[in-house]
């Protein structure tokens, strides 16, 4: 075990592998507050990627409603009952990681989920208690509230399915921080499938080898943002490159919203993996069950974008999402208007922060007549 | 710990010596009807070490009756608790092993007591499996036992249940998995691709990315086994071609292998060797570095027939 640093817990830690940073790390941010689970990203990821035999089932891309639902069953509650509670002091995470709580004779703390668990993907969607007129049914610990999870593989600083793998079939990509699984390496161990805190590697028994979310890396390296992305009707999802805290730039989007506004928060921190998809907090849900989820960062999150109405800056780039199927790699805005650029710099999207609103009468004056609904 | 370990053949033999008053009756008894069925001669005794009997013709038949004129040898396990991941816990306890050559060619004989079936990997489910591994170059300087090391690799062949299904018949499909599957949609099913066969495989290969990039892990080159290269823990690598050859049976909760290989170069002069076992019983989660294997066990390539 090496110690390495991860940002995120505000400390170090151990890991299998030395500390090693690709020369930029794939990242992504999806505002929970507005995904309404359509799972057009799922379905786009499905036909792009795992139509095949053997990937029946398996989502690259899901979205899950929490806090009931899950997928594979309970792949959440299942890693942070064996990990057990962990206390944060300040933005430093005391208790122990994944790597760190690994048992006995294993390179990570980690389950395996069985083909039954693979077998209810939208299980607990829109499960929902309270707010009716005589009472809820049952009482359930989370009432009342329930928001939209969507999850792809975190491309994670510190993968724990690249720890796990005895035969180092996985590697992270030196360019871009990409975490793939070598399918002429692979000998199907389905080591990694067990260490992903986030279950994001799926067992192909049709080729015997372990496959996960590419994160659609041959659009990538055409400067373009993966299916689920362009595809999210919800404009819920930027992707990006992140830095380092101390590298953070402010014109550079995912920096902006991660580092300098800290809206954007790593799903489960504790699990020590350094993930890279970064969630804007739903803001309807209590922030107990929040905490958990993202660290304690969330209180100040939520506040940030709450005041996003009076902040131009941050409504504005917030503003960019699903605007262009093209990577922003630097933005600014420009009185009412934000501006993205693309790695050499050239404009690729210009989005006004409010579009012009036009009144249409229900009656053409000129004519007399009333004006149909229709084209 | 690997350096302790290398000459652990005598060791074996002790342990063999120890254990052999509670051996499995149970398997001793299936594996004899099974060996003896058809065959008139009587059963050598056991040996302290395995023997390659010298034979004109290989079986390669876990059932052929040319094995009851192989000595056994019993060889007891032990768990990979080396490296991890580890395989803390003890299951199956011994592999009984016969051995033919004909001074190119040995075959192994395989036999172990499993409880479980297991054929069909799947999520958290893994395939019953054998390997027995020689050392490339044979002399007194041996390789690790377990799987070689750097500059001293050690050939292995690896027979997989799993892939004995598939020879014996099971198609390639979900069902095989799951019978009531219902698939909504493969893109190489399309109606549009229905008369074009060679287009449908091509289309069905970019939805399995292994198929494509030629990985042997999904094509079983038409046999249960595959040849293998290892240098140490962790660099397991295929073989340009796999030349050996293998068929298993499972029958009262006996696994019954043969395995058929070329030996060494450096074995076919002499008349002393050394070889390893290992055993993964998929219903106990036994899977790559999670098995049961032997240390090297000493090998006697000279016995006439």
């Amino acid at each position: 075990m090496a110690r390495v640093r991860n940002w995120q817990i505000g400390r170090e830690m151990s890991y299998w592998y030395p500390e090693q940073r690709p020369a930029r790390q794939f990242a992504a941010i999806f505002d929970t507050n507005k995904c309404i689970a359509c799972q057009t990203c799922t379905l786009a990821c499905k036909t792009t990627w795992t139509s095949g035999r053997g990937q029946e089932y398996m989502l690259w891309n899901n979205v899950e409603t929490k806090p009931y639902g899950s997928y594979p069953l309970a792949w959440d509650l299942n890693v942070l009952e064996k990990l057990g509670g962990g206390k944060w002091v300040g933005d430093r995470y005391e208790g122990r990681t994944i790597f760190e709580a690994a048992q006995a004779g294993e390179r990570v703390l980690g389950w395996r989920p069985e083909d039954v668990d693979y077998s209810y993907p939208n299980v607990g969607e829109d499960d929902c208690a309270g707010d009716i007129e005589k009472g809820a049914f049952m009482t359930l610990p989370h009432n009342r509230w329930f928001f939209y999870l969507a999850r792809i593989c975190n491309h994670c600083s510190y993968p724990a399915c690249l720890s796990a793998c005895p035969r180092g079939s996985i590697y992270k990509r030196p360019e871009d921080g990409i975490v793939l699984v070598d399918q002429s390496r692979c000998r199907g161990y389905q080591e990694c499938v067990k260490a992903c805190p986030y279950k994001k590697v799926f067992f192909n028994p049709t080729t015997g080898t372990s496959e996960k979310c590419i994160g659609c890396f041959p659009k990538i390296e055409m400067g373009e943002q993966p299916q689920c992305f362009v595809n999210c009707i919800g404009k819920i999802r930027h992707v990006g490159f992140v830095s380092r805290p101390e590298d953070a730039r402010a014109d550079n989007p995912i920096d902006y919203l991660v580092h300098v506004r800290k809206v954007a928060l790593p799903l489960y921190p504790q699990f020590g993996l350094e993930p890279n998809v970064y969630y804007i907090p739903p803001v309807n849900v209590p922030l107990p069950f929040l905490r958990q989820m993202f660290g304690p960062g969330v209180d100040q999150a939520i506040e940030t974008y709450r005041g996003s109405a009076d902040d131009p800056d941050l409504a504005g780039l917030l503003s960019l999402f699903g605007s262009t199927p093209r990577i922003v790699h630097r933005w600014k805005r420009v009185n009412d208007s934000v501006l993205g650029f693309d790695e050499s710099g050239a404009e690729i999207i210009r989005v006004p922060m409010r579009e012009p609103v036009h009144v249409r009468l229900a009656v053409d004056l000129q004519s007399n007549i009333a004006r149909q609904n229709c084209p | 710990m690997i350096t302790a370990d290398r000459h652990a053949g005598r060791s074996v033999q002790a342990r063999t010596r120890q254990r052999r008053g509670n051996a499995l009756p149970f398997a001793a008894h299936v594996l004899a009807v099974a060996v003896l069925a058809g065959c008139a001669r009587r059963e050598p005794p056991p040996a302290n070490e395995v023997v390659a009997l010298r034979a004109a013709a290989l079986a390669s038949d876990p059932g052929d009756a040319a094995w009851a004129r192989a000595p056994e040898f019993v060889a007891p396990l032990i768990p990979q608790d080396m490296v991890e991941p580890r395989q803390l816990v003890a299951s199956t306890g011994v592999v009984r092993v016969r051995a033919l050559q004909d001074g190119t060619r040995i075959a192994f004989r395989l036999a172990w007591v499993d409880s479980t079936f297991d054929d069909l990997p799947r999520p958290a489910r893994f395939s019953d499996a054998c390997a027995v591994q020689l050392p490339q170059h044979f002399g007194p300087d041996l390789p690790a036992p377990q799987m070689g090391e750097a500059g001293k690799p050690v050939e292995i062949t690896y027979w997989s249940a799993a892939w004995q299904a598939v020879v014996n018949g099971r198609p390639d499909s979900i069902q095989a998995i799951y019978p009531r599957a219902t698939v909504d949609h493969y893109p190489y099913a399309a109606p549009s691709l229905a008369k074009d066969r060679v287009a449908q495989e091509e289309f069905a290969r970019r939805y399995a990315p292994a198929r494509a990039l030629g990985s042997p892990q999904s094509h079983p080159p038409g046999q249960p086994v595959q040849d293998l290269l290892a240098e140490g823990p962790g660099t397991l690598t295929p073989a340009a071609t796999t030349r050996s050859t293998g068929r298993g049976a499972y029958a009262k909760t006996l696994w019954s292998v043969v395995l058929v290989r070329p030996l060494p170069e450096t074995m076919r002069s002499t008349d002393r060797a050394q070889v390893a076992f290992a055993v993964w019983n998929g219903g106990a989660g036994e899977i790559g570095a999670r098995k049961m294997r032997t240390g090297w066990v000493p090998m006697s390539l000279g016995g006439a027939p």
